[in-house]
C-alpha cells in the first residue's frame, strides 16, 4: 500500500474518531451513534498507524504450507 | 470514549502480562515483565509487514479489523448496561474471526489453529446455561438489570455460584497457557495467529487485550454487581490471578479431552438450569 493512500486512511480515521467525539460532547448525535463511528473508526485508526510508523521492506512471502 | 477503548486494551494487555508473570512464579521462572505484552505489541505495530502470496488479502486483513471492532462494540455494551445477550453473540462471532484467521493464510498450522476455535466452540454452550440460569433469578438479561437485582438481593456469586463456576471456566478457555487453549497450542507454532506478523500481529494483540478486559469485566458486573470503578479493577485482576493459578497448574488438554470436560460441564449447568426451572416460582 502506498504511504501517501496509508496517510489519508490514517487521518479519516482520526477525523471520523475526533468529529464523533466533539458531535457527542456538542450533544449533536446520540451516544449510540458516536460508539458506531467508534467501532468503525477505531480499528483502522490501529492499523494504519501501524502501517505508517512500521520499518519500511519487506515482500509478500510464500510461507510453509505444508511436504 | 476513543479513551475506554485505549484504556480498555492497555489495561487488558497488562491483565495478560500479569497473566504470564504469575504463572511464572508459580512455575518457580522468573517470567518476563508484566508490562510485557504492551511492549509487544508496539513493537509488532514498528516491524516490516506485508502480506504473504498464499493468503487471501481481503480475508487476512479484514479479520484484524472486524476483530478490534466486535471487542471495541462488547466494551459499549458492557459500558452502557445493555443486553448480555449482544455480548455473547459478540463472543460467538469472535469463533468466526478465529476460524478466519486461520484460514485467512494458506498456512496448515493457522488452518488446524482456526479448525480447532470450531472444536473449542464447545466452550460457549455453558455461556448459554449460564445466560439462562441468570434469566431465572433477575427477569432480563440487561447487564444494568442484573447490576440493580443484586444491589437488592446480594451478588449473583453467592445467590448462583453454579453459573459463576461455569463463566470462570469460560472467561479460563479464553485465556493463553491454560488447560483450555488448544487454538494456539505449541504444536502448531501459534495456532491461528502464526502467519500474522508485524502490525497485523498488533492488531491481534489490540483484540487479545480488549477481549480480556471486556470478559473480566462483565463477569465482575455480571456476579458481582455495581461498586466504583477502582474496585472493578482490583477485583479483576484478583479473578485474573486466580485464572493464572489454574493456568500454571493444570497441563494443556487434548481437543477431545478439552471439549469432553467443557461438555461435562454443560450437562451439569443443564441440570441446574432444570433445578432452577422447576424450584423457581
Amino acid at each position: 500500500m502506498k504511504r501517501t493512500t496509508i496517510t489519508y486512511g490514517l487521518a479519516a480515521s482520526a477525523l471520523v474518531i475526533v468529529a464523533a467525539w466533539a458531535a457527542l460532547a456538542a450533544s449533536l448525535i446520540p451516544l449510540w451513534a458516536a460508539e458506531t463511528a467508534m467501532v468503525i473508526a477505531f480499528p483502522v485508526l490501529v492499523l494504519f498507524l501501524g502501517l505508517w510508523w512500521r520499518a519500511p521492506g519487506g515482500e509478500e512471502d510464500i510461507p510453509f504450507i505444508g511436504y | 470514549m476513543i479513551e475506554y477503548l485505549v484504556f480498555a486494551a492497555a489495561f487488558g494487555l497488562l491483565l495478560l502480562g500479569l497473566h504470564r508473570k504469575v504463572i511464572a512464579r508459580v512455575q518457580l521462572r522468573p517470567g518476563p515483565p508484566v508490562w510485557q505484552e504492551i511492549l509487544h505489541a508496539l513493537k509488532f505495530s514498528f516491524k516490516s509487514t506485508w502480506v504473504p502470496k498464499t493468503a487471501s488479502a481481503t480475508l487476512y486483513v479484514g479479520v484484524v479489523l472486524i476483530g478490534i471492532g466486535i471487542w471495541s462494540a462488547a466494551l459499549f455494551v458492557v459500558l452502557a448496561g445493555e443486553s448480555i445477550l449482544i455480548l455473547f453473540a459478540i463472543y460467538m462471532l469472535h469463533k468466526i474471526v478465529e476460524h478466519g484467521f486461520g484460514l485467512s493464510s494458506g498456512s496448515p498450522y493457522g488452518k488446524f489453529g482456526g479448525v480447532r476455535s470450531v472444536i473449542s466452540a464447545a466452550s460457549e454452550i455453558p455461556l448459554f446455561v449460564t445466560i439462562a440460569a441468570i434469566y431465572f433469578f433477575t427477569d432480563s438479561l440487561l447487564l444494568r438489570d442484573i447490576v440493580a437485582y443484586q444491589a437488592v438481593h446480594g451478588p449473583l456469586l453467592l445467590i448462583a455460584p453454579p453459573a459463576a463456576i461455569a463463566m470462570y471456566i469460560v472467561i479460563l478457555s479464553k485465556l493463553p497457557y491454560g488447560p483450555f487453549s488448544i487454538v494456539e497450542s505449541k504444536e502448531l507454532v501459534s495456532g491461528y495467529k502464526t502467519e500474522h506478523f508485524g502490525v497485523w500481529r498488533a492488531g491481534i494483540s489490540v483484540i487479545d487485550g480488549t477481549k480480556t478486559f471486556v470478559l473480566l469485566f462483565a463477569f465482575v458486573a455480571i456476579f458481582i454487581g455495581a461498586m466504583p470503578f477502582w474496585a472493578a479493577l482490583v477485583i479483576m485482576t484478583i479473578v485474573l490471578v486466580s485464572l493464572s493459578f489454574v493456568c500454571a497448574v493444570t497441563p494443556m488438554l487434548s481437543p477431545f479431552d478439552s471439549v469432553t470436560v467443557q461438555g461435562i460441564v454443560t450437562l451439569l449447568m443443564v441440570g441446574y438450569a432444570a433445578v432452577l426451572w422447576w424450584v423457581m416460582p
